[in-house]
């Protein structure tokens, strides 16, 4: 997959602006997501990545519309194709669901319905935005693409989910999610729970049905190996802030945010053994979260300024945006003094 | 390939026809040949009954039952005196005296072969049951046991039913409703209201309703299961004036149990709701009332199957005391006939089919689960 080519559309099909999202908890408001901005860009493979608890998942929950008590939408923006998501009636989103956004979901285990076969599951969501299908044989042929698309044997038609393996079933959901041709499909760690290898051919067949159909691409997942083979852009999220969003090759050969840093650094190699830097300084509250930069009680790099103001985002270069003091202009000799120090820049 | 002879086809079984039961090879054979004739192959796997299974399930029916009759057997031979004995002891109580007594009680115990050894009697009273012969009522003799039960068990089956019908589907709407998140808030309140009468028990919610609705506003008759001078028969006179008469028993049934199911229930729709298919049910955009019966009732439902079938038993105990307090002609009112009158014969076949009918439910509920729930095969290990 290394003959990744670079998306240059320029057209944004989804753009979320300053997106908050709470969980209302007895002793207080969790700050799941904190006024997070992206664009996506038609036709691209955007990969969201952190640790667990940092958000991405509620991001992605949050642009579904599918945030479950006690979690709530504080403010923010989330336009799919100018329609603006969060000021749908409830009908207007129910159709809008699916055809506008559609969800891979996390554990695809359980994400069918076990009472229901496998054809009936794709019907439905046909049905559901299409009308009644009077026409048995043609409504066969079109599952029966899209199992090809996905590599699945026609015999699964009429099974149960039970019936099926966990790769299959994974397969059956990337199916189901690009049956409607949706402008922006999310896959929420659609690969998690499979081995590698099966990872890896899932993977492939959902980078190769985003690009045969034509649609945007959100992939969250934690595996940054994974990452790095199948997405255009990752944006890195730190405890509900969104730290970094650069083209995957400047990520791994040239991160520039601390965090991120920290995060490459602690991919596993094969090769050698080498301890774990990202555990050191102190995690915040995420009820009460420290003043300034999300990041400063973790960050080797932080000074007195990231106490006082709250980072901007700040674009590199394009596509490229990174929110840390360290890149702006005014603190230039900082920054070139602090990456010296650090063996692995 | 020539059928083999099969005795037990010659039996004419009118009550019920389950006793067509012999040992040995015909009886699999034929078991083969019904369950071809439902399309039940040899090896279905998933979402299927093996016909490995449905034989073995069929043997453990028929072995409940042979227990039970023995049970019966036995029981009442454990106890001092003899039935024959007791009815002439009774006759003369009434009668002042009795002549011949002593004569008549030999004679009698002859007739029914009650100075035969224990085992001549068993296989005699096995091979009656076989042939749907359960013996005579010794207090309306000469009426077969058979013929009493014959003319109440359809009322008590129909009423038994269709109150299940109503309290299973009643009961486990009201739960979904309960759970559900776009139930009107008004039901909400209702519903958990209409449960208070789930604490009491079936013979007072009786007693309620028949006071209530017969006596003081007379909108049902209070007792009987159809009116004086109707001709059984399927006409729609009779029909209305069958439902006229089974609402009070029926309700009583009702109003205590359906409380009992919409609280499972809701606590089975609750568990649903938590599922991840639900998560992705509504990031689809299905249409809600879709998602609640294809994906939440459908799924809340295959535990219900489950306690419907233990709690079958349970049930029968009171619909006896229902159809008691509304003298309702079906098997509870024979039942507490047949004790009141000492009537041994009554009481071994009424508890006997009792017993058949309850064990026949329970099979059809556990033979129906994998056609309701496709994970489940029934495949013999």
């Amino acid at each position: 997959m290394s003959q990744q080519k670079r998306n240059d559309s320029d057209r944004v099909v989804l753009k979320v602006d300053n997106l908050r999202i709470h969980y209302a908890t007895p002793q207080g408001n969790v700050i799941a997501v904190s006024d997070i901005s992206f664009n996506l860009y038609e036709g691209e493979t955007l990969g969201l990545v952190g640790e667990s608890g940092c958000g991405k998942s509620t991001t992605a929950y949050g642009i579904l519309q599918l945030v479950q008590p006690p979690g709530y939408i504080v403010h923010g923006s989330i336009e799919v194709d100018g329609t603006e998501v969060l000021n749908l009636g409830e009908e207007e989103l129910r159709k809008f669901r699916w055809t506008g956004l559609s969800l891979i979901p996390q554990g695809a285990m359980n994400s069918l319905n076990p009472t229901m076969r496998v054809k009936d599951q794709i019907i439905d969501v046909i049905e559901a935005h299409e009308g009644k299908k009077r026409d048995k044989e043609a409504m066969r042929e079109r599952i029966f693409e899209l199992f090809q698309n996905v590599g699945l044997p026609n015999r699964i038609y009429n099974m149960y989910p039970h019936e099926l393996s966990g790769g299959m079933k994974q397969r059956v959901c990337i199916a189901m999610g690009v049956a409607l041709h949706p402008t922006v499909v999310i896959a929420d760690e659609a690969t998690s729970a499979l081995d590698v290898v099966v990872q890896r051919i899932v993977a492939q067949t959902l980078i190769k049905v985003k690009d045969e159909i034509g649609v945007s691409l959100i992939v969250i997942g934690h595996d940054m190996g994974l990452l790095a083979q199948i997405v255009d852009r990752i944006a890195v999220m730190y405890a509900g802030k969104m730290v970094e969003i650069a083209p995957v090759e400047n990520v791994y050969a040239n991160p520039l945010h601390p965090y991120t840093q920290l995060l490459i650094d602690s991919i596993p190699s094969i090769k050698e053994r080498k301890p774990l830097k990202i555990t050191e300084g102190i995690t915040h509250d995420p009820r009460n979260p420290p003043s300034g930069c999300i990041f400063r009680l973790r960050c080797p790099f932080a000074w007195d300024h990231c106490a006082e103001v709250e980072p901007p985002p700040i674009n590199v270069e394009e596509k490229h945006v990174v929110a840390c003091h360290l890149f702006d202009e005014q603190f230039e000799e900082r920054r070139a003094h602090a990456y010296a120090t650090t063996a692995n820049p | 390939m020539p059928q083999p002879h099969l005795p037990f086809q010659t039996f004419k079984i009118t009550t019920f026809n389950n006793f067509s039961f012999s040992c040995g090879e015909p009886v699999i054979l034929k078991l083969i040949d019904i369950a071809s004739d439902y399309g039940i192959e040899k090896g279905i796997g998933m979402g299927g009954i093996s016909l490995n299974y449905l034989v073995r399930r069929l043997l453990v029916f028929f072995l409940t039952l042979w227990v039970a009759a023995t049970l019966i057997f036995i029981i009442p031979r454990l106890a001092p005196g003899d039935p024959i004995s007791a009815m002439v002891a009774r006759l003369s109580y009434q009668a002042g005296f009795v002549e011949n007594s002593g004569a008549i009680i030999e004679a009698w115990k002859e007739r029914f072969g009650l100075n035969d050894p224990v085992y001549v009697q068993y296989f005699r009273y096995i091979g009656g049951i076989l042939q749907g012969d359960l013996g005579y009522s010794l207090a309306r003799f000469p009426a077969t046991v058979t013929e009493l039960v014959g003319r109440a068990l359809p009322w008590t089956i129909g009423l038994v039913g269709i109150a299940t019908f109503i309290f299973f589907t009643v009961g486990n709407l009201c739960g979904a409703l309960l759970a559900w998140n776009r139930t009107p808030r008004l039901f909400k309140v209702l519903i958990p209201m209409s449960m208070m009468f789930t604490s009491i028990p079936p013979l007072l919610a009786g007693l309620l309703l028949s006071y209530t609705f017969a006596f003081l506003l007379g909108w049902f008759p209070q007792t009987y299961s159809y009116g004086f001078g109707m001709t059984p028969g399927l006409t729609l006179d009779f029909i209305a004036n069958v439902i006229h008469h089974g609402t009070l028993p029926a309700m009583a049934i009702v109003l205590v149990t359906f409380g009992y199911w919409a609280l499972g229930m809701r606590g089975m729709m609750v568990t649903i709701e938590g599922e991840d298919y639900m998560i992705l049910a509504q990031a689809k955009g299905l249409k809600p009332f879709y998602v609640l019966y294809r994906y939440m009732i459908r799924n809340a439902i295959l535990p219900q199957m489950t306690a419907l079938a233990v709690s079958i038993g349970t049930l029968v105990n009171g619909v006896v005391l229902v159809e008691v307090i509304f003298n309702y002609n079906g098997m509870g009112t024979l039942i507490v006939t047949a004790l009141r009158e000492q009537d041994f014969g009554l009481i071994q076949g009424t508890s006997f089919i009792l017993i058949t009918t309850s064990a026949l439910a329970v099979l059809i509920i556990d033979l129906s689960y994998p056609l309701i729930d496709p994970r489940i095969s029934l495949e013999g290990r």
